[in-house]
């Protein structure tokens, strides 16, 4: 099986260094911030991976897995990251952040992936940092291709995959024929959650995504890593969200004791609206 | 919910790694050519995870439920089975190994600052494989083929781990006094004697254990000389089979910390059974240890920084959280609580912790350096020089973590107050943690004697020489970068007092007075530990002047270390002529002391 795993990185948000946005307004201040892989990529990185191995150890891969990211030069090191806890190749599509919208990256991804014909592409539900949740959707519609979203097990079959996802009653299993479009949520990473036609149901993964070791991290230099020009997969790299301006969020309140239990049915019902 | 303890701070490390000890020059070196500033970030970035998502989890369960002695075994965590195959698959076994030996021959300096993670996170969990290397190396460097094949590589493969296995009841600190038998039987020998301290000398997290064990072989000569170096697995090899080998646990010391890690008695050839291989030549066995020991007390010297550092992390958060008191000037009692690192005197505390850890990090981190360079620095001088450096730092780099650290530990039980005192809360676990430091690898008193009275004086004071160029070179770049003139004369002057001192008391040991020379060789280890502390705060103050000027927006990361540089420039320097004025008086109480007058 071959997979394309779409990785952003986004702002670390544990570094002292946080995202500061100018008195102008206009624009988010990237100085000084530290950058990591946008959780829930990870997470499709690791899927992609069990999906291409057979459990055992030491583990026979089978198929290939491509990793895509769209950003500037220093995104290498998240992909070369990527590489070295397994990924067989990479691609990074020259072009900043402040350059781009979902609609444009499904566009841009539809075009790779027509190049690559991958059987499935997966990827996180959303980016931590925009949460906009809309990169996977446009992706399927423009491929046209079957789509799951919010994957939380995903269990290979021939010429198929049959995706679990968590909806607010519970889980959803669909069957999706390849080649499709799936989108991860945080618990494709637990013990149990990915099975390859190779891997034995019996197997149990380490919960959470694997990391580079180093062996694997001086075999990730010599793996492919391509640089594609946006230009190149797409003629249209206009955009279809503008920004108008940003500001933080207001700081949180200080809290108040209230006197009783009318006290405070009261006010969340006449204050707080949520009665 | 408040973050999660980061153990170590990252930009900190990176500072040290990139900007102080420029690693970047380090891997131009042919013997690291394979390795890239990228890779080694990604190397951080994957042993940070593991660290912070899987070891540091485990670590109060662990500290909870020490290892049992079931039916003649010992039973350790369930979750240790689970944490040793990631830190072996992470590659840390043998990371700075040669690629003859499956390693990646990684600089010791990159594996050092790593190292500080895991240890930060469990330092029992940690120990397993720290000892393990241990034993595989010395195999590595003095075994034959076919022990190399039989214990060697079933240890870097991370199925066996391995152990240290030196202590008897009545040798410990003195060595040559090892009582352990050894009978020659062929292809191997009977090995008879009991061990103690033995840490992971049994357990069940892996299949087999493989002992580095001291003992004297029939009709050896007395003292040093008469002790070899064995092999002696707990199963031993029999053709396919693994078959029990006489190895048998006396007993589990209840330790007060380092308690995922359990440290047992140990008894060989209780019927005459316990097969021993002779590592390297018969007689030996001490020579070999001690090539080993450089490494093994820079690890100490890691644990150490890194069990302050936790807990210093741990403070840190817990300070900025605290609601408690109102600022001094403050008259009106019902002004809100401030946050206690609001007060100076716990920004004391906290700063002092600071000043101890990431000075004990970077002391670690240069010591490292001087190992990788001492060999495989381009030229027979350079690497000679950074040998005579490394052998000089090394007992300050085990000590001064360990001392320090242990008062870093209990400045942290501090700022938590009352709540500190509470096994409730972590302090008090590393607190207990640390103080192994002090003890093990060679006690403090061991080592000051070993500083005063054998690296310093060696080669005619080559390696001191060679220390205070260091300091002057040091003084040099930080006026250029613009550190206060005033700090730099500050470094200049306990370099010259403790430059002075040291002449006076090799002087003494020259006139053929070792006592007299010696008396104070443990203010000595304290005077010549901050003033070496000194020199790198001084150091990480160019730097973070050189950081200021070209990354403006991580001013804070460079502010707080100029902070840091002049607590202890200007706090701590001046006990330096308190030091030196006790080495050089000689004062004796202690020396006219009898036993009976206690």
């Amino acid at each position: 099986m071959k997979i394309l795993v779409a990785l952003k990185r986004v702002a670390d948000p544990d570094n002292a260094n946080k995202v500061k946005i100018p008195p102008s307004g206009d624009r988010i201040d990237t100085a000084g911030l530290e950058w990591k892989p946008n959780p829930f990529d990870e997470y499709a990185l690791e899927a992609a991976l069990r999906l291409t191995e057979d459990g055992k150890a030491p583990k026979a891969r089978a198929g290939e897995v491509v990793v895509v990211t769209f950003g500037p030069k220093e995104t290498e090191q998240t992909l070369r990251a990527a590489l070295a806890t397994g990924a067989d190749r990479a691609i990074r599509v020259d072009v900043t952040d402040d350059k781009l919208d979902g609609a444009l990256v499904a566009r841009a991804l539809k075009a790779l992936v027509e190049r690559e014909k991958p059987d499935v592409v997966l990827m996180g539900k959303q980016a931590v940092d925009g949460d906009s949740n809309q990169v996977g959707q446009s992706l399927a519609e423009l491929l046209d291709w079957p789509m799951a979203t919010f994957a939380a097990t995903i269990q290979e079959e021939q010429g198929a995959l049959l995706v679990g996802r968590e909806v607010d009653g519970g889980v959803a299993v669909l069957r999706v024929r390849l080649p499709a479009v799936v989108t991860v949520d945080l618990r494709i990473v637990a013990p149990t959650s990915v099975y390859s036609l190779k891997t034995a149901r019996t197997h149990k993964y380490n919960d959470g995504v694997r990391f580079a070791a180093l062996p694997a991290i001086m075999a990730s230099k010599k793996k492919p890593l391509a640089e594609v020009k946006l230009a190149d997969l797409t003629a249209d790299s206009g955009l279809k969200v503008q920004y108008h301006g940003f500001e933080p969020p207001p700081a949180r309140k200080a809290g108040i004791k209230v006197k009783d239990v009318a006290d405070l049915v009261a006010r969340l019902k006449n204050e707080a609206k949520v009665l | 919910m408040p973050p999660q303890n980061p153990l170590v701070d990252d930009r900190t490390v990176d500072f040290i790694l990139f900007d102080v000890l420029d690693v970047g020059a380090l891997l131009a070196l042919p013997a690291f050519q394979e390795h890239t500033v990228e890779g080694v970030k990604i190397f951080l970035g994957a042993t940070r995870r593991l660290s912070r998502e899987v070891l540091y989890p485990a670590y109060k369960p662990m500290d909870e439920a020490p290892p049992r002695l079931v039916d003649g075994r010992v039973v350790v965590h369930p979750v240790m089975k689970e944490l040793y195959p990631r830190l072996v698959e992470l590659g840390l076994l043998n990371a700075t190994r040669p690629a003859e030996v499956g390693g990646q021959q990684l600089p010791f300096t990159v594996m050092t600052l790593a190292s500080v993670y895991p240890m930060a996170a469990n330092l029992g969990a940690y120990g397993y494989l720290g000892l393990t290397a241990g034993a595989a190396r010395l195999i590595e460097s003095f075994g034959s083929a076919a022990l190399k094949e039989r214990f060697m590589a079933p240890m870097y493969e991370g199925a066996w781990t391995g152990t240290m296995a030196l202590t008897e009841p009545q040798a410990g600190s003195s060595l040559s006094d090892v009582q352990c038998r050894a009978t020659p039987a062929g292809d191997h020998y009977l090995i008879r004697g009991s061990k103690i301290f033995i840490s992971g000398g049994d357990h069940d997290a892996v299949e087999n254990i493989v002992h580095l064990a001291l003992a004297r072989i029939d009709g050896a000569p007395p003292g040093i000389k008469g002790v070899s170096l064995f092999a002696i697995p707990r199963l031993r090899p029999e053709g396919e089979r693994l078959v029990p080998n006489d190895v048998h646990v006396a007993g589990v010391i209840h330790k007060i910390g380092w308690r995922g890690l359990p440290s047992l008695a140990l008894n060989y050839g209780e019927q005459g059974d316990c097969h021993g291989y002779l590592v390297g030549e018969p007689h030996r066995g001490i020579h070999y240890m001690f090539q080993m020991m450089n490494e093994a007390r820079l690890m100490v010297g890691m644990n150490g920084v890194a069990t302050a550092s936790v807990a210093y992390q741990e403070s840190l958060e817990y300070a900025r959280n605290r609601p408690q008191g109102r600022p001094l000037r403050s008259k009106d009692p019902r002004a809100p609580q401030v946050p206690i690192v609001a007060h100076e005197d716990v920004r004391r505390m906290l700063l002092r912790q600071k000043a101890i850890v990431e000075g004990g990090l970077l002391l670690l981190g240069v010591t490292a350096r001087y190992a990788d360079r001492a060999e495989h620095a381009e030229g027979a001088e350079a690497r000679q020089r950074a040998r005579w450096l490394q052998d000089l730092l090394t007992p300050i780099a085990k000590t001064f973590p360990a001392e320090r650290g242990f008062e870093a530990n209990a400045l942290a039980v501090q700022v938590l107050g009352g709540y500190g005192y509470s096994s409730e809360y972590l302090p008090e676990s590393w607190l207990r943690d640390q103080k192994l430091n002090s003890l093990h690898e060679g006690t403090t008193g061991i080592q000051g004697l070993d500083l005063l009275g054998r690296k310093v004086p060696a080669e005619g004071g080559a390696a001191m020489m060679a220390f205070l160029e260091e300091v002057g070179a040091t003084v040099g770049s930080a006026l250029e970068a613009g550190v206060p003139a005033s700090w730099c004369a500050r470094v200049e002057q306990a370099a010259g007092e403790l430059r002075d001192v040291t002449l006076h008391l090799l002087g003494l040991g020259q006139q053929g007075d070792a006592e007299a020379m010696l008396r104070h060789s443990a203010d000595y280890m304290e005077m010549m530990a901050t003033v070496v502390v000194g020199w790198l705060w001084l150091w990480m103050a160019a730097a973070a002047e050189k950081g200021l000027r070209e990354r403006p927006e991580d001013a804070a990361l460079f502010e707080g270390k100029r902070c840091a540089a002049q607590y202890w420039i200007e706090g701590e320097l001046g006990r330096v002529a308190h030091w030196a004025a006790l080495c050089r008086s000689g004062e004796d109480s202690y020396a006219r002391m009898q036993d009976a007058w206690f």
